[in-house]
Parts: structure tokens; C-alpha cells; sequence
């Protein structure tokens, strides 16, 4: 069976990552969950414990939702090797929710025969609100020509490769307001410190 | 407050077996039906050695760690605020990996909720020849028991 794989030649910065819906979460997930995962934190299974420390109900474990969104970049990017993923929990879900896992490509870059894709992570529920956000980078095959080629022990194709990104520009020019005002202070600091000086000068 | 003489703090490391099973259960509670994760024949004919197991697979991995022990006080509750994987390779069946824990930052920040500390955790995995397979960063937010 041939698995559809994605390559490098194929991704293009700015990419959407097609949308994954997941849920609704249920109690039985977190069940599921707690067992499959070892953590069996009461907070996320048992309700009346959850309840008894002024929680709504039991909520699902950040980590579930980690691995939600990772069946997203999995799926997109089959054949490929992630190399990071990272997120920063925002908000918790809740049995009952659904959510959209969506992602975007940021950036894309070959450096010498190896290839790289960055994407922008994001999971929302069902009302729109961010649960968490995040990125990943992941390690493509230029193309199907070069997979065989190293499967078949040569050497990685080479294709010249430069970054291209959707970053604020990389090389961080001047951010407009602190270099700005640098400038400013350094011309206004100087009649002022005259004025004070004048007056004085002034007064004797 | 928590202990900062923590930081630098590490667990001996641990020995997880990464068995087919667990993979599968896994990945059916993340409701992620991907067949490289259940069947072995598929995932050799995408290009790896046998099952492999989701991104997020270390979270069930043990470590001798006892949180309470390595940051030295006693926990009221724990925020999981951020979390970071780093992949030398995918994590496959069959895997021996041994997962040591070491605290590497703690903070102590004021927020509108009162004080807090912050402390970032993190899990490396290894294999039987010592070869970093995954690194993990835990940032959680710490309510300390107040009498600690």
C-alpha cells in the first residue's frame, strides 16, 4: 500500500495545514486517556474530586490536546521526520467541546541536502477561542527522486534552498519604535540637559 | 517558595519499554487512526522499521522522578503551562529507552493570583547505547503548600 507522502518541493510558504476536528471530548476519552497515558491526575477522571476543588467538571489533560494537534502535523506531513514540536497551553477543554486543530507554514529552507519546513500550530474550540498555540519543524525529502535515492544509499539531492519565511524578517531590522526613540532621546536629552545648565548659568 | 538550589536536580534514569500495545492504546485515546501507529507492514512500506508511536508518546513514559522530591517542597497544584519536544529520531516498538528527569529553571513570578513559582522540567530519553532519542521541556506552574 503506498502512503501519500508530502515532499519538499511540494510545501509552499503560507501552506494551511488542513483543519482537523476532533471531539467532542467526553469522559470516556479522559478515561481512555488516563489509562493509556499512565497520569491518572483525579483532576481529569474523577468529578466529584474535580468538583470538590471548584472546577466545573473534570477537564481534559493539556497533553491529550498536545496529541490532538500532532495527528495534524502527522497527517500533513507523512513521510516526513518532526523534529520539534512545542506548545503553550491557553485554555482548558472541557467535556462537551469540540476542536479545530489548524496550522500554517512560516518558514522553508534546505541546507545542504536536508529540508525543513516550520509551521504555526493552533487548536480553537468550538467558540472560536484559542486552547493552545505552538509550532513544529519537521525534516522532508526533497522529492520522491531524492527519497529513493537515499533509501538507496546515495547521496541527498541538493537543491539550493534559501529561507524563505513568513517571520517577521529574520534579521530583525531595527523594531520601528525602540530605534525611534533612541534617536529621539539622544536629541532631546541634550537641549535639556542645556536648559537646566542655561537657567543655572542664568541665575548666578 | 520552591527550593532554587533545585535546578541541576536529576532522577537516575528509568527504563521504559516502548511496547506495541501501549502504542495502540495511545493512539486510539488521542483518536488518531494513522496506520503507521497499529500496523506493522504498513509502517514498513512507509519507510520505517516497524510501528511507530505518536509525537506526544513520551507523556506516558516514567521516570524515577518524584516532583515533590526534586523541587523540595510540597505542591498544592500544578499548571502544565508549556511543553517542547525535541526528536533525534521516532520513537519505535520495541524501544528500550531510559528517561532521566532534571529540573532546569526555577522562578518565582508574581501574578494577579498572587505569587507562583515556575519551574521547567526536563526529560531526556535515551537508548540502550546511550543515544539521545528525545529531550522534553515541562513548564509548570507551581502553587506551593504554605507551610513547606
Amino acid at each position: 500500500m503506498a502512503a501519500r507522502k508530502l515532499y519538499f518541493e511540494a510545501v509552499r510558504l503560507g501552506d494551511e495545514l488542513p483543519p482537523l476536528s476532533k471531539g467532542p471530548v467526553d469522559r470516556v476519552q479522559l478515561a481512555r486517556y488516563a489509562g493509556a497515558s499512565g497520569d491518572f491526575n483525579p483532576v481529569h477522571v474523577d468529578e466529584a474530586y474535580a468538583r470538590s476543588l471548584g472546577m466545573p467538571s473534570v477537564y481534559a489533560p493539556g497533553m491529550l490536546v498536545m496529541g490532538m494537534l500532532g495527528q495534524l502535523v502527522s497527517d500533513w506531513s507523512r513521510g516526513a521526520q518532526l523534529r520539534k514540536y512545542q506548545v503553550r497551553f491557553s485554555k482548558i477543554v472541557w467535556p462537551g467541546d469540540t476542536v479545530v486543530a489548524k496550522g500554517r507554514v512560516m518558514e522553508r529552507w534546505g541546507d545542504n541536502g536536508r529540508y525543513f519546513a516550520e509551521v504555526d500550530l493552533w487548536v480553537e474550540n468550538q467558540k472560536g477561542e484559542l486552547v493552545l498555540r505552538g509550532s513544529a519543524l519537521v525534516q522532508l525529502f526533497y522529492s520522491l527522486d531524492d527519497e529513493n535515492r537515499q533509501r538507496s544509499g546515495q547521496p541527498p539531492l541538493v537543491v539550493p534552498s534559501a529561507k524563505e519565511s513568513l517571520h517577521a524578517p529574520p534579521p530583525r531590522p531595527p523594531e520601528p519604535r525602540p530605534v525611534a526613540q533612541p534617536g529621539h532621546l539622544s536629541k532631546k536629552p541634550a537641549p535639556a540637559a542645556r536648559k537646566p545648565g542655561a537657567k543655572k548659568s542664568a541665575r548666578k | 517558595m520552591l527550593d532554587k538550589n533545585a535546578v541541576g536536580r536529576t532522577s537516575p534514569p528509568t527504563l521504559n519499554e516502548v511496547e506495541k500495545g501501549a502504542i495502540r492504546r495511545f493512539a486510539e485515546a488521542i483518536g488518531d487512526f494513522n496506520p503507521v501507529y497499529y500496523d506493522e507492514e504498513y509502517a514498513r512500506a512507509a519507510g520505517y522499521p516497524t510501528v511507530v508511536a505518536p509525537p506526544t508518546f513520551p507523556a506516558c513514559f516514567h521516570s524515577s522522578a518524584d516532583l515533590r522530591e526534586l523541587l523540595g517542597v510540597g505542591i498544592k497544584s500544578l499548571l502544565h503551562a508549556e511543553q517542547s519536544f525535541e526528536y533525534e529520531r521516532p520513537l519505535l516498538a520495541g524501544d528500550r529507552i531510559f528517561v532521566a528527569t532534571r529540573v532546569a529553571d526555577v522562578q518565582e513570578r508574581t501574578g494577579p493570583a498572587g505569587r507562583m513559582d515556575v519551574a521547567v522540567l526536563e526529560d531526556e530519553g535515551r537508548d540502550e547505547e546511550g543515544a539521545l532519542v528525545f529531550r522534553a521541556r515541562r513548564t509548570l506552574v507551581v502553587r506551593a503548600t504554605k507551610e513547606a
